[in-house]
């Protein structure tokens, strides 16, 4: 069951199906899995620089399991021509810059890890990747995307909906025209049959298809078998089943950007919609669904006007009214202006109650990867089991470091079963690419990120 | 009359140079397009012969005994039985063959006599005496070509021949064409010695194998005599072409030509001396910066130099001032210093001559690397004109529903690397596939392709299969297709189903086949472009021109390999044009080059656009939407016009927030000639909300910089402050931007796109005209306007002059055509792009500038008839290493 904020607790269809009978057999070990966190807007670095006296505070329950390290320049954007919140972002899991709008330079490292892990793809019935996350802005994809294969396209569809998320993990699909009817049903397997074996070909040896096209019909043919596993693999779905989750409150799509001016949310109506989507995809990986993927809290650049309350256990921290304090309103008047006003020597108390506010939601996901539900087969929980790497875009609003504008972004990863170090802050002082290419060498990847040629430089101290 | 006072044998010896000189300018150079493989035989010693055609990867031969070979000056004498073949499958040959249906064969040889025969092999692509896809061979006194098509035996017979006494033991030009329409012909010594027709497709060749020459396969057909040349393409040269290859002479092919030699100085220029120049040097050293009076974005400028005198010395690097400052680190002086690798390729370049190609180095052309081959798969509107062309039925509404919609990416939405799918998409395939088939008449559709209602599958089903997947798949099925497919109506044969049912599963099943839902083509190759095939053309003519599939008539011209030439293309293309199909496609291009779908979520704030809701914002689309037409379908003007033509569409509404006054219910034609300060898209409310509720100067300059100029800017440098700042009295919005151009450190950027948006600061963020802003601030209209690649701005007085400028300049026309064409191959252009937009924007305006003339211009180029390849094995590309890792 759900715990969500919302009033309503919910359940699933499906649900206790799956629990007793996974998609694969039970593993010896707990599995290799590697997710990214993304959250938008970036922490300044002198706020991190405070540690969990400050905007950290949140994240201080999970200390002992988390490694956070400051000072990782996370791409090279000394240069001009880098916009600090797209290309910052599209690099935070790639520590690449982006390759056009919806491109980023390479593969993200979850992907790169799920590549070295499953060559050959995930377990039957498996969704391979599950792209999730509540956000807003969405100019250009990645923003909000944080999952992409090493061509830099992006790995699976996000789901931006629980409702979606939902249905994309445990839903089982319909068959149009199958009916109840044993022989129908029969039928379309056959064609379904006949389909699968077209796509095989066009990925195979004699396609008459490029590299990346072979690709693309392979993910294709991927899905197919989901499809087809759902479709015809799965029991049905029992009578007293729970609903689905309600309906999502808060605009999606087209409507929730709209063009560029940002758009009026409640504290409560962000984080029950959050808290909900951070449910399911806990639940995702608890039953073992998926394995690999992203999860973003607020896109990068995100533009939403905020009003509500903010309560930290018994304290009040802020009451956010973003377009009053600020007196503008459309995109002048959003959270994202206090970014921009940022200045060290002033007290920043907005910002400051929006970034400690995405590191509770933060938190609260990663907390619900650490409860009695998350205990894998050694016995520690997933949070423990699995490398999460928590990362978001330039926290700096181009105020605080002409040169490196997109140093001391924040970064936090988990240990990944004692492959890394946890329960420190660090000043790790390095590229984001030797950062990330030390944790693939710790994973066990052999294959590395960025360009070909580069040297990697081992950054051992983030390892045990 | 004076004596000559030059010395006898310097007259002769001029004559002979003069001679010299004026029997190489009458030599005919050889045909080098889409010359495939190309053998000259210059080694003198040795096992291996060369491919010097410098297409892909050369196709190198060995000689099995050298002993029974003669290297003479410039040719192989073969003395005794030998095998002289590639190492392994002539996949380039056979690849480029099959695709382009179409060949040239061509051979100088020296027979070493008349009696031959076997045929005696001189070129073959075969493994044995029976079985073949290509010979040319010498059968006593005669040339003897077999080619094997989907209508001849796999021996190729019935063969084509010359006339008897043609092969003797002279020196001889022999050449085989065959056209893709099936005329074949064989020429000796440039004249025409037989011919025939040879109809059929070559899907059936052989893709094992090897390229040989001099002998069979199986080493029984050596033919004995000198080699000088063999050379193959993947056309048919025409008559005059086969001619001027024998003017060429035997020898020909052996040194560059001159105009082979500046063509790859071109192209090494083009390929990697403009993209360097344009990373490392034109931020500061163009058009617009001219930093130290040095202009290198243009030739005649880079040549002339700085203040400091010249910079490029062609042929003499050590002299160059350009190349002394990057060898010693002194430039850039922003960025890094160029690798050793730039630094090498920018020395051999002035070493080579400076060579330059074009005018001017556009840095919009290198702003991205080379693009990837992506297959595409069919957008949701490409896949419901699809299913209503193919089978009948009108799918749209389930299919918006149920389809997953497209992401806009690079500023369209059928960007091929973004159409990816997901387990919706599956589900949704499936749904409407079994949802067409409900409302189709089956037994009627069927009844196209096949009489029979036999559950046959050893019989009738097959042919059904055949003939029914060919429509639906666009273009023939392969064997495997077809047994694939069969098998589905022998499941259904035996769960004692019908002929109706077994048809509909079938067709159910082809609705979600790979060659349904993408556009599957032949992308592997050598690297190199290559033609496309007849079906492969058809299709994309047909979704760029009506974005859906292929009509009956579109597919029979190429079942007959009718479209291999300009004209032919260009004729089809002319009469699809007349089709209501390619004006719904052409708004398709407008909305989304507009981002007209922006208006439906546009939400200005309500405290100052009381007024708006989202019927205007319909009203403002389709405003645009119905002003495009009238200028491209209705008044066939210039495209060019869209920008300031004198009229407009508009609801009484609409209307009203104008200032108009509304003419009548619904969306009426309005005449703006007497309105001055409308005229032209962007005076239209679709693209004035572009900048947001203040009507950002910034954004709108961005807007017309990139879609309306092709220009490129980069991200502010970090540390900037991009908060905008709040109007007030006294600060207008042109107040505030003009601060922010007397700044330095801005004005290197803003100049070039913000004062363009001067032209619009009348226009609230809503487009409504006012001449005071909401803080009672008077606005103005006058501006500046700075072309890419100009250094001189142009000024205007008035927005309607800011309007006719745009309408009168190349740029403009440009970035029409640009975007045209990336929405036309669904992916973003790239350097490699550049020669062939030039080419197609200048055939296109040449003819007039409409959009008939720009859409049968792009289809009728290579960008649309050829097709970049992608070589198997690229060792050194970790990204292709990572596609073939799956």
């Amino acid at each position: 069951m759900l715990r969500g904020t919302g009033t309503a607790t919910i359940g699933f269809p499906l649900l206790e199906e799956m629990i007793s009978t996974p998609a694969h057999a039970a593993p010896a070990a707990a599995p290799v899995r590697a997710f990214n966190v993304f959250f938008g807007l970036g922490i300044p670095a002198p706020l991190q620089a405070e540690g969990f006296d400050g905007v950290l505070e949140p994240l201080k329950p999970l200390a002992r399991k988390l490694l956070i390290m400051r000072n990782v320049d996370q791409v090279r954007c000394d240069e001009k021509g880098i916009n600090a919140h797209y290309d910052g972002a599209t690099g935070a899991f790639t520590a690449e810059p982006p390759d056009g709008e919806a491109r980023a330079g390479g593969g993200s490292i979850e992907q790169m890890v799920r590549r070295g892990h499953y060559p050959q793809g995930l377990p039957r019935g498996m969704v391979p990747t599950l792209i999730g996350g509540t956000f807003f802005r969405r100019s250009r994809v990645g923003r909000y995307v944080h999952s992409f294969n090493p061509d830099g396209t992006v790995a699976a569809t996000i789901q931006e909906k629980p409702r979606d998320l939902f249905e994309r993990v445990f839903g089982a699909v319909t068959v149009a025209g199958g009916g109840a009817d044993a022989r129908r049903r029969r039928l379309r397997r056959s064609i379904l049959d006949s389909v699968l074996e077209d796509y095989r070909f066009y990925t195979g040896k004699r396609s008459p298809l490029g590299g990346l096209s072979r690709r693309r019909v392979a993910d294709h043919l991927d899905r197919i078998r989901e499809y087809e596993q759902r479709a015809f693999a799965m029991k049905h779905k029992k009578k007293d089943s729970p609903p689905l989750p309600r309906r999502s409150m808060i605009p999606h799509g087209g409507p929730a950007d709209p063009g560029g001016q940002g758009i009026d949310i409640t504290l409560a109506e962000l984080s029950t919609e959050w808290r909900l989507m951070a449910d399911l995809y806990a639940l995702a990986i608890q039953t073992d669904r998926t394995r690999f993927g992203s999860l973003t809290f607020l896109a990068a650049g995100e533009r939403i006007r905020m009003t509500g309350d903010y309560r930290y256990g018994d304290r009040k921290i802020w009451k956010f009214d973003d377009a009053a304090q600020q007196n503008a309103a459309g995109d002048k008047g959003c959270s994202h202006e206090w970014w921009h006003k940022f200045n060290e020597k002033r007290k920043n108390e907005a910002l400051r109650a929006h970034a400690h506010m995405k590191m509770r939601e933060v938190a609260y996901f990663l907390g619900r990867l650490d409860d009695a539900e998350s205990r894998d087969v050694n016995g520690r929980t997933i949070l423990d089991n699995s490398m999460i790497t928590i990362s978001t875009e330039s926290g700096d609003g181009r105020h605080n470091d002409p040169k490196r504008e997109l140093s001391g972004v924040f970064h936090a990863i988990t240990g990944a079963g004692g492959r890394f170090k946890t329960g420190e802050i660090l000043d790790v002082g390095a590229e984001g690419l030797d950062v990330y290419n030390t944790m693939l060498a710790g994973m066990g990847v052999t294959d590395r990120m960025g360009p070909e040629n580069r040297p990697m430089r081992a950054v051992d101290k983030i390892r045990r | 009359m004076q004596p000559s006072r030059v010395p006898p044998t310097w007259v002769f010896l001029l004559a002979i140079v003069l001679v010299a000189a004026s029997r190489t300018r009458v030599r005919a150079q050889r045909v080098t397009n889409d010359l495939r493989a190309l053998y000259t035989f210059e080694a003198g010693r040795g096992k291996q012969v060369l491919d010097r055609s410098g297409n892909g990867r050369p196709l190198n031969l060995t000689i099995e005994k050298p002993s029974a070979v003669r290297w003479l000056k410039n040719a192989l004498q073969i003395r005794a039985a030998t095998r002289i073949s590639s190492r392994g499958p002539a996949t380039k040959l056979i690849d480029a063959l099959k695709r382009t249906r179409a060949v040239t064969v061509e051979a100088w040889i020296r027979p070493a006599h008349a009696r031959q025969e076997g045929p005696a092999r001189i070129v073959t692509i075969s493994s044995n005496a029976r079985v073949r896809n290509l010979t040319l061979g010498q059968e006593l006194g005669q040339y003897d070509a077999r080619l094997r098509t989907s209508t001849t035996t796999v021996n190729g017979i019935p063969s084509l021949s010359t006339q008897p006494g043609t092969a003797g033991m002279a020196l001889a030009h022999v050449v085989y064409t065959r056209t893709s329409s099936g005329a074949a012909v064989i020429y000796v010594d440039g004249k025409p010695s037989g011919s025939r027709t040879l109809s059929g497709h070559l899907t059936n060749w052989d893709s094992r194998f090897r390229l040989l020459l001099g002998n069979e396969g199986s080493n029984d057909r050596p033919w004995l005599g000198t080699i000088h040349l063999v050379a193959i393409y993947s056309r048919a040269l025409t008559a005059q072409e086969v001619a001027r290859n024998h003017r060429a002479g035997s020898t020909a092919g052996q040194r560059p030509s001159a105009e082979l030699v500046m063509q790859k100085r071109q192209q090494f220029f083009e390929k990697r001396i403009a993209p360097l120049l344009s990373r490392h040097c034109l931020d500061c050293h163009d058009s617009i910066a001219g930093k130290g009076g040095l202009d290198l974005s243009r030739k005649a400028s880079a040549m002339k130099g700085g203040k400091s005198g010249r910079v490029i010395v062609a042929g003499r690097s050590a002299g160059s001032r350009l190349w002394k400052r990057v060898a010693a680190d002194e430039m850039p002086r922003q960025g890094k210093p160029l690798s050793a690798a730039d630094k090498k390729l920018l020395r051999q370049w002035i070493d080579d001559g400076a060579t330059w190609s074009g005018d001017l180095i556009d840095p919009v052309v290198y702003a991205r690397g080379a693009q990837g081959i992506w297959v595409q798969r069919l957008t949701v509107d490409e896949y419901i004109e699809t299913v209503r062309s193919a089978v009948g039925v009108d799918i749209s509404e389930p299919a918006r529903r149920l389809l997953p919609q497209d992401v806009r990416a690079d500023g369209f939405s059928n960007t091929a690397y973004n159409l990816g799918v997901d387990l919706k998409h599956i589900e949704a395939y499936a749904k409407l596939a079994a949802l067409t088939v409900e409302r189709m008449n089956v037994l009627k559709f069927t009844a196209r392709f096949s009489r029979s209602r036999k559950l046959s599958t050893d019989d009738t089903m097959r042919q059904l299969v055949e003939k029914m997947g060919k429509w639906l798949l666009r273009g023939p099925l392969e064997e495997r297709e077809v047994t694939n497919y069969s098998g589905i109506a022998t499941t259904v044969a035996s769960g004692g189903g019908d002929f109706r049912e077994a048809a509909s599963f079938l067709i159910e099943a082809m609705l979600q086949s790979p060659r349904f839902i993408y556009r599957i083509e032949y992308q592997r190759g050598d690297g190199s472009p290559w033609p496309v095939n007849d079906h492969e053309l058809a299709t994309r003519l047909s979704y760029i021109i009506w974005g859906g599939p292929p009509d009956q008539r579109l597919m029979q011209a190429a079942d007959l390999g009718q479209l291999g030439t300009r004209e032919r293309v260009t004729a089809e293309a002319t009469r699809m044009l007349t089709d209501p199909r390619a004006v719904s496609q052409s708004a398709r291009f407008v909305t989304q080059w507009l981002d007209l779908d922006r208006l439906a979520n546009l939400k200005p704030d309500p405290g100052r656009f009381s007024g708006f809701d989202s019927v205007l914002a319909g009203d403002m689309r389709r405003e645009t939407l119905a002003f495009f037409n009238e200028v491209a379908w209705k008044q066939k003007r210039p495209l060019s016009e869209l920008l300031n033509a004198q009229f407009t569409f508009a609801t009484p509404r609409l209307a009203r927030h104008y200032g108009l006054k509304p003419q009548g219910p619904g969306l009426r034609k309005y005449d703006l000639s007497s309105v001055a300060s409308r005229g032209g898209l962007l005076t239209q409310g679709a693209t004035l909300s572009i900048g947001g509720d203040d009507a950002s100067m910034v954004t709108r300059g961005l807007f017309i910089l990139q879609d309306f100029l092709r220009g490129r800017i980069k991200e502010p440098p970090p540390g900037v402050d991009t908060t905008p700042v709040p109007l007030k009295a006294g600060l207008s919005q042109r107040v505030v931007s003009e601060q922010r151009l007397s700044n330095v450190a801005c004005a290197g950027c803003h100049r070039r796109f913000e004062t363009i948006a001067f032209g619009l600061e009348k226009f609230d963020g809503l487009g409504r005209f006012q001449q005071v802003d909401e803080h009672g601030n008077r606005l103005r209209e006058d501006g500046t306007m700075l072309i890419p690649g100009d250094a001189r701005p142009q000024s205007f007085k008035t927005s309607a002059e800011l309007m006719d400028l745009l309408a009168g300049n190349d740029r403009v026309r440009q970035t029409i055509t640009w975007k045209l064409a990336q929405f036309a191959v669904g992916r973003p252009l790239d350097a490699a792009d550049a020669g062939t937009v030039r080419s197609i924007h200048q055939a296109a305006w040449k003819a007039g500038g409409r959009w008939t003339d720009l859409v049968t211009a792009l289809v009728s180029s290579d960008l649309v008839m050829m097709t970049r390849t992608q070589p198997d094995i690229d060792k050194g590309g970790k990204r292709q290493r990572d596609d073939d890792s799956k």
